[in-house]
């Protein structure tokens, strides 16, 4: 029961973790954009990545405002299934975006990680929150 | 909330019972007991954090001894205050006590202040010290309204 009892305070620090990572990406995405283009880039091209990648962590903070209004609300705080995802996917989440800072990951890695990471337990938690008819 | 119901059956068991026998509605503020308890959680990995980032600033920038020494102090004495305030606040909500909730608003100025200094003032900021504090002083503000207007639900009520 306890074991339990501490998947809430654990799913919230990973979520915590996830976001504060993916605002130091917004923030640093300079190093990351400049990794993913050809050695000699025009200004175009690095607005054309600069965009992108600005759309994909916007998109990841919208789903996060998602989940964090269904864990916070209560209505999937103690449903042991979806802490368990939230657990696992954004614990790998961190550990890979940490990756993708440390060693400049190319741009397009970067949607392997938030398709799988972000979108995966946030349309789980959309469909919680349908399913209580919250929304 | 379930896990509510049992930390008031442990904090104060008059005040569990009073609420079995139907005489008493139970007043503590359920979102306000979730802030606090996250925060604790939220707190204790943010000094884990700040302890290991003050060892890789102090190795890798090239900090004056007595700034270093200050900031060490001044977040052992954050944590001790966090403590203080979150037990007050805790207790205070649970036990539908006016005086230690107010008494944890109070600490939470205090509290407040130190991050903000860590936030903006102190000798070498890091990204993610800014985005941490960030995050709590976002806590710190839920709790301060919610804890506000706790504190006058529970001077309202009109207990025994």
């Amino acid at each position: 029961m306890s074991a339990l009892k501490s998947l809430v305070p654990a799913r919230f620090l990973t979520l915590t973790a996830h976001l504060v990572i993916i605002i130091t990406i917004f923030w640093s995405r300079d190093n990351n954009i400049q990794s993913c283009l050809p050695l000699e880039f025009t200004e175009d091209q690095y607005r054309t990545e600069d965009t992108r990648l600005t759309v994909a962590l916007s998109v990841t903070l919208a789903l996060f405002v998602l989940e964090l209004a269904g864990f916070l609300s209560g209505v999937s705080m103690f449903n042991s299934n979806q802490a368990l995802l939230s657990l696992i996917t954004h614990s790998s989440a961190c550990v890979c975006l940490s990756f993708f800072v440390f060693h400049q990951w190319p741009c397009w890695t970067y949607w392997i990680i938030f398709s799988i990471c972000s979108v995966f337990p946030a349309v789980v938690e959309l469909f919680l929150l349908l399913s209580q008819r919250v929304l | 909330m379930a896990d509510v119901c049992l930390r008031l059956q442990y904090a104060c068991p008059w005040q569990s019972n009073m609420a079995a026998h139907g005489r008493q509605p139970v007043l503590s503020s359920t979102p306000l007991q979730i802030l606090f308890h996250l925060n604790g959680w939220y707190f204790a990995a943010f000094f884990v954090a700040e302890i290991l980032m003050f060892i890789y600033k102090g190795v890798i920038l090239p900090y004056p001894q007595d700034n270093l020494i200050l900031d060490v102090v001044l977040l052992l004495l954050f944590s001790g205050l966090e403590t203080l305030r979150l037990f007050y606040g805790w207790k205070g909500n649970l036990c539908q006590r006016s005086l230690a909730l107010f008494v944890s608003v109070a600490i939470l100025v205090p509290c407040a202040v130190l991050s903000v200094y860590y936030l903006l003032l102190q000798t070498f900021v890091l990204r993610l010290e800014f985005v941490l504090n960030a995050v709590l002083l976002c806590f710190y503000g839920f709790e301060l309204v919610l804890g506000v207007m706790t504190i006058s639900i529970f001077s309202r009520a009109n207990i025994y």
